[in-house]
């Protein structure tokens, strides 16, 4: 597939905070990628430093194989941060504007604006709107002229569940069209639910990537505890599917790459001498999981 | 080109505070314009009430002098500033709504942001230029006794010298707007700048004790009121001697446009290099 946006080193420094280092990325054709990473993990800076809002301090990119330029600015429809348009301007007339700045016509203008449920509004003046329809607005300007790619940079910030939901869907349906998607994202829920593929990014440092069902897989945990504690360690790291453990006061807590059920846990200890004195399930919230594999690459 | 300047027209179209502004600076222009004669006479009568020789009512509006007059007036500070606002106000606007980070995601340059501005400020001035000079014509006609083409024609070169003190000091205007982002302070520093802070650095050079070359005259926004200077009223020429300026000079015109293509090369550079 082809190579649609690739990072490479880039680094972004305020005074002494590093908000992006050595970051590089590969997003190919018709991925719905997902940047994910707590607030300050350096999300926004680096979809800044693409889309030339800032300089990077080092590093480069390029746009479908080409040195950035206004010309492959056109082709991606970008949704950052907050909804920028002129607020005593009517949507209409804001989205003339994006066309006129992306050399399209107007008759999109009415697609998009039924697409995101704008189209009642639409000579209402921008000012007027509630949040959640400048944000729509906002996804509707990135549609504009079916873009190669779409930029989000947590879209559904602030909207209630009724307008996270419409968003979800109208991204799903861009995806859908083989529109390429860069969505940046704290919530992993969210990127679990749209995206193909994911870097996780911690204090502007990349962690890890890859398909979202690998990065992401979530293994539950086990709490245990035996009677013989050093055997019981070298049998549990010798089980084939054995991923990492957090030794704790007496109980061990232990991760698994695939799901394991406690009996055949139980059974396993015991054919191999030892006898569990505790055994629990631990299921984990997203969140949980999220921050553990925040923690784990510290 | 048409691009940018399609896409400037439609920020301005709707947008009410710009043609409130505009529309009062023609108001006032036109106003002060008409009633300029009437309060120079009146300062004559008073100056008569307190002095023995009678001083006699002058005209300003006949040709070919009504060019230089009219530009004069039209191009004090007091005035000037009025489009100088409009442009701080634009340009600030587009840092308050971050409409500015917008166009640049949405595939505009820093080079076609700067350029998009100037066209506005073009527009201002080529338009305010014409109404002053169809205004010129009229107060002309009416006041002048024994038309002829060369009286009319003659010193209109005026008008060219109006052109480039409005296109300079929107310029300077523009400089302030990006330099500054926000549009209290814009319109602050710049007013500051125009009023006090220029007219000090002004006198203060002025004074023999430091420079006798003349040097306070080279300062931007005085030389953007130079372009044009003191009208040939008779009064003003009895009672002062003053030298009169007969024509609009190019050495004049230059020195605005020197600093207004050093503010913009400056602005330039700000723009590609600041983060936005």
């Amino acid at each position: 597939m082809e190579t649609v946006l690739s990072i490479d080193n880039i680094s972004k420094q305020y005074g002494k905070i590093h908000a992006v280092k050595d970051l590089s990325l590969e997003i190919r054709q018709g991925q719905v990628f997902g940047i994910l990473g707590p607030n300050g993990s350096g999300k926004t800076t680096t979809l800044s430093v693409i889309l030339e809002l800032i300089r990077a301090n080092s590093g480069s990119f390029r746009w479908f194989g080409q040195a950035p330029a206004k010309e492959s600015r056109k082709r991606i429809g970008s949704v950052i941060e907050s909804p920028n348009f002129f607020p005593y301007l009517s949507p209409v007339n804001n989205l003339k504007i994006v066309a006129d700045i992306k050399d399209l016509g107007y008759n999109d203008i009415e697609r998009v604006l039924h697409l995101t449920g704008l189209y009642e509004r639409r000579n209402s003046r921008f000012k007027t709107f509630s949040f959640g329809m400048k944000q729509r607005l906002a996804v509707a300007s990135a549609l504009l002229g079916n873009p190669d790619v779409m930029i989000l940079d947590e879209p559904t910030n602030g909207l209630d569940p009724q307008g996270i939901a419409h968003i979800r869907e109208l991204i799903l349906l861009v995806a859908a069209q083989g529109i390429t998607i860069i969505m940046a994202s704290h919530l992993l829920d969210e990127v679990q639910k749209i995206c193909t593929h994911v870097a996780v990014l911690s204090k502007g440092t990349k962690l890890f990537d890859g398909k979202v069902s690998e990065v992401l897989a979530i293994s539950d945990s086990f709490e245990l505890a035996g009677n013989h504690q050093e055997l019981l360690i070298r049998m549990l790291k010798s089980h084939p599917a054995f991923q990492s453990m957090i030794p704790g006061t007496g109980k061990i807590q232990v991760y698994f790459n695939k799901e394991i059920n406690p009996e055949e846990l139980n059974q396993y200890f015991f054919q191999h001498g030892v006898i569990l004195t505790h055994l629990s399930e631990r299921k984990r919230s997203l969140e949980q999981h999220f921050l553990e594999l925040l923690d784990n690459h510290k | 080109m048409i691009r940018l300047f399609k896409i400037e027209f439609k920020k301005i179209l709707t947008y009410k505070i710009f043609w409130t502004l505009t529309g009062l600076y023609f108001v006032f222009l036109s106003l002060g314009l008409m009633m300029a004669e009437f309060m120079i006479n009146h300062m004559v009568d008073d100056i008569n009430s307190h002095t023995p020789i009678p001083l006699p009512h002058i005209t300003i509006y006949f040709f070919p002098r009504v060019w230089q007059n009219i530009t004069f007036f039209a191009t004090i500070r007091y005035v000037l500033i009025f489009p100088a606002i409009v442009i701080i106000i634009l340009i600030t606007n587009e840092f308050t709504f971050k409409t500015i980070r917008q166009n640049v995601i949405n595939g505009m340059s820093k080079a076609e942001i700067l350029v998009s501005k100037l066209l506005i400020i073009l527009l201002i001035s080529v338009v305010t230029t014409i109404l002053l000079s169809i205004g010129t014509l009229i107060l002309g006609i009416s006041n002048t006794s024994g038309l002829t083409l060369s009286g009319i024609v003659e010193k209109s070169t005026f008008v060219i010298g109006f052109f480039v003190s409005i296109l300079t000091f929107q310029v300077f205007a523009l400089f302030f707007g990006f330099l500054l982002r926000n549009t209290g302070l814009a319109i602050a520093v710049f007013t500051m700048y125009v009023f006090i802070i220029e007219p000090i650095i002004y006198y203060f050079l002025k004074s023999p004790l430091v420079f006798k070359n003349g040097i306070s005259t080279y300062l931007p926004v005085n030389s953007v009121l130079r372009v044009t200077e003191y009208p040939a009223i008779q009064v003003l020429k009895t009672v002062m001697g003053l030298n009169l300026q007969d024509s609009v000079s190019l050495a004049a015109c230059s020195l605005p446009l020197f600093y207004s293509a050093i503010m913009v090369g400056i602005v330039y550079l700000v723009l590609v290099k600041r983060d936005l």
